[in-house]
């Protein structure tokens, strides 16, 4: 009696672990653009993990892996504006509710608790990710300096999407 | 025996359970990815010399650089130097994110140069790390100014030629440096006793003070300091140049003090008349703007 129960329990756990959902490419995109300049970015080399039994949610990108249209913005961006060498991962965790997540999300080395729409489906016994929102730089002391403030956003939009496969596949 | 089995199995399970709790380690658990360090320099050239970076894929970068006159030249009658100022204009061109191609043009003995940039290997950490960047420098330089021995001389005596290879390490954001071995030939030598051959050893490094604003520093070793013997002999210094780096946008301005005046390769490195300890120092910058022309 006593095996069944300890069997249970370790099947059990393992079904818990079985919740988990993972990627790897999770492509990202920002826009800090302004009508003087465009300034759009993307990468697809985000991780992002969902445990659909505790609705865990978490997203982490490198900052180097941004790609932009032009090779000198994009290492003025890692290089004066989200010090990629000091900082070098944005993150969001938190927890994922009915249409919306929330959590803490750090960019440039400073947490912020946001609370922003988004959409979890599940497809084809994957979960699909799907939210865009806007932050505002400041909150994240990017500094833009005087001089260029009127080609940068004050905020940037962010889109995340993401495809989540099971891990224990 | 059995209770033993059940603990053992009791915290097997709690391992597992513990080793759920933390979704968000997943993340961390990334495969390593090679990271390319970026923006060893601010520039392609350091003050004079080379850097191992190189413009970005369909970046057309333009420098303009002056060398103004001496210190121990009037200096004051000629504005700190600024009426006597020499100039030299550079066009250059990324073909790819490795390979860089240009020209240029200096008053310093009317010449015209070309060189081919290339960037052999570059500096990354993660997987497959390589502690250092390894650039490809080709120039040849064509000398306009007329002889004034009154010999009749062939187009080829006015051409010389400098290889390099650029060793570059960013040891942490702040601090670059580079070591870049040199092999100049001249066509044409004074006296058939001179090395149409010099070798060199150029060492230069950058410290950023800001994200905007670095202290650079260069110096390079000869192996040859004189030509010709007697009343035509003529005398070459190392050339040892400090100066500051400014960077706005899609500007990077270099101001510096230098006992070099010539800039086009390799006359600033291997001919250069001028000593530091004669009081022979010269202001001089470099402006370059870069323009994407393809994206």
């Amino acid at each position: 009696m006593k095996n069944i129960i300890l069997t249970a329990l370790l099947l059990s756990s393992t079904f818990v672990s079985a919740q988990q959902y993972l990627t790897r490419e999770a492509r990202l995109d920002f826009d800090a653009g302004s009508p003087l300049e465009d300034i759009e970015a993307f990468t697809e080399s985000g991780s992002a993990v969902y445990d659909a039994n505790t609705g865990k949610i978490g997203v982490q990108v490198l900052m180097t892996s941004f790609q932009f249209k032009r090779a000198l913005m994009q290492e003025h961006f890692n290089e004066n504006y989200v010090e990629s060498e000091k900082y070098p991962k944005a993150s969001f965790k938190g927890t994922y509710n009915e249409g919306s997540v929330a959590g803490g999300l750090t960019i440039h080395g400073i947490t912020k608790e946001i609370t922003v729409p988004a959409r979890l489906d599940q497809e084809e016994g994957n979960y699909v990710l799907v939210t865009s929102f806007d932050i505002t730089l400041a909150d994240y002391e990017v500094k833009i300096p005087s001089a260029v403030s009127n080609k940068i956003s004050k905020t940037a939009s962010i889109q995340v999407q993401a495809t989540l496969k099971n891990t224990s596949r | 025996m059995r209770r033993l089995r059940y603990i053992f199995i009791l915290s097997l399970s709690a391992l597992i359970a513990t080793a759920q709790e933390d979704i968000f380690d997943l993340l961390d658990e990334e495969t390593a990815s090679t990271q390319y360090t970026y923006a060893a320099f601010k520039g392609t050239k350091l003050l004079n010399g080379q850097t191992n970076e190189t413009p970005g894929k369909g970046v057309l970068q333009y420098i303009i650089s002056h060398r103004f006159g001496s210190f121990t030249d009037e200096y004051l009658y000629n504005f700190f130097g600024l009426d006597n100022a020499h100039i030299r204009m550079q066009l250059d061109y990324g073909f790819t994110d490795r390979l860089n191609v240009g020209i240029g043009r200096s008053s310093v003995l009317k010449t015209s140069d070309a060189f081919v940039k290339y960037r052999a290997l570059r500096q990354k950490s993660g997987a497959n790390a390589f502690p250092f960047s390894i650039t490809l420098y080709s120039a040849f330089n064509y000398r306009g100014a007329r002889y004034t021995d009154g010999i009749d001389h062939y187009m080829s005596d006015r051409l010389s030629y400098h290889n390099q290879a650029v060793f570059a390490r960013k040891f942490n954001e702040n601090l670059s440096l580079i070591l870049a071995p040199s092999i100049v030939h001249w066509n044409l030598v004074p006296g058939p006793e001179d090395p149409n051959d010099t070798y060199h050893l150029f060492i230069g490094g950058r410290y950023k003070l800001n994200n905007r604003i670095a202290l650079t520093s260069e110096y390079a070793f000869s192996s040859n300091h004189s030509y010709g013997s007697g009343a035509t002999e003529e005398r070459f210094h190392n050339p040892l140049s400090v100066g500051v780096d400014i960077e706005t946008g899609g500007h990077v301005f270099q101001f510096h003090l230098s006992n070099t005046r010539a800039m086009s390769d390799p006359l600033w490195m291997a001919q250069n008349p001028y000593s530091a300890a004669n009081g022979s120092l010269f202001l001089g910058f470099n402006i370059s703007r870069v323009f994407t022309v393809k994206q």
